[in-house]
């Protein structure tokens, strides 16, 4: 199973975790960080190094951050290892949906892959999508 | 604003950059001053990717920016620009090198431990309060604000404010 470890600013990755449980139960291997102004990088690092230990169970570890270029993903960047740990930003709550369907039969690279595009796919219009329904 | 943003922020390019102080200074150029980042070419693609292309981004060393601030003469020449640095110590240091510029802003300062003490909504080290207290005599107009919908905090204030607690609690125990 691969791990997910959630870290974004402030507490956006636990109530995302939570907000994701309530549909579909208890998330297994699933990791928040919170990013604040009161925690310095280093003491970042070392929360981070602690739930990628966490979350590991020896296949491999997706972080999932909110946005590119924010602390939260600069950090998770420095923990980037080749089959090992992955980054994918602009975390949604569908991708959160979809990590237990998906986290046990995929590998690392094709995991990232696949909820990268999934999270992707999930942003819609809802006008664009009713013209579709009505050319059904 | 008329000078560049000189900036302490020990998170160097992030969010409340991007997000925020770009697009409130419609800056056109963000320059790094770190030894760690400056030839590092991880951090340095990192950096240039986050950043909106229309930016210009200039990364630099402490010794090599400050020696080309020190030629080029005076700071006030650079509109829109951002200037970033991640410590007090390293702004120290290129302003012991020439580099000079009239106001600085004090975002985010959470790199060392130690003893600190609370000036306005940041921490700072004794020898920190001292440094930013010599630029302070040099002329340079200081504000502790995250981000520009923050109300800025004028940082001999807050020290003023810091003192005062620290004797009135001196008083109260006697």
């Amino acid at each position: 199973m691969v791990g997910v470890v959630v870290v974004t600013h402030g507490n956006l990755g636990k109530e995302l975790i939570r907000a994701a449980e309530l549909i579909k139960g208890e998330l297994k291997g699933v990791i928040p960080v919170t990013v604040d102004a009161a925690k310095g990088v280093e003491e970042l690092k070392r929360e981070m190094t602690t739930a990628i230990k966490k979350a590991d169970r020896n296949k491999g570890v997706l972080i999932l951050t909110d946005l590119f270029g924010g602390t939260p993903s600069n950090i998770s960047l420095s923990f980037l290892k080749k089959d090992k740990v992955e980054v994918v930003t602009g975390v949604n709550l569908p991708m959160l949906l979809k990590v237990p369907e998906v986290q046990d039969s995929k590998e690392l690279s094709e995991f990232a892959d696949f909820i990268a595009e999934y999270g992707r796919k999930n942003i819609h219009i809802a006008t664009a999508v009713l013209n579709r329904k009505a050319e059904d | 604003m008329k000078g560049p943003l000189v900036r302490i922020d020990n998170r160097l390019v992030h969010g409340q950059i991007l997000e925020s102080w770009v697009p409130y200074l419609r800056a056109s150029r963000i320059i790094v001053v770190n030894d760690d980042v400056a030839g590092d070419l991880f951090r340095e693609t990192v950096i240039r990717m986050a950043v909106p292309r229309e930016i210009e981004v200039v990364l630099r060393g402490v010794e090599d920016f400050a020696e080309e601030q020190a030629r080029s003469g005076s700071a006030a020449e650079m509109p829109g620009t951002i200037i970033l640095f991640a410590s007090i110590d390293d702004l120290l240091k290129a302003y012991r090198l020439g580099f000079r510029f009239s106001s600085l802003n004090v975002g985010n300062v959470n790199n060392n431990s130690g003893e600190r003490l609370a000036v306005g909504n940041i921490f700072l080290s004794d020898k920190e309060i001292n440094d930013l207290t010599t630029l302070v005599r040099h002329g340079v107009k200081i504000s502790i604000q995250s981000v520009p919908r923050d109300r800025p905090e004028h940082f001999v204030e807050a020290v003023e404010e810091v003192m005062k607690t620290a004797i009135k609690k001196e008083k109260d125990r006697k």
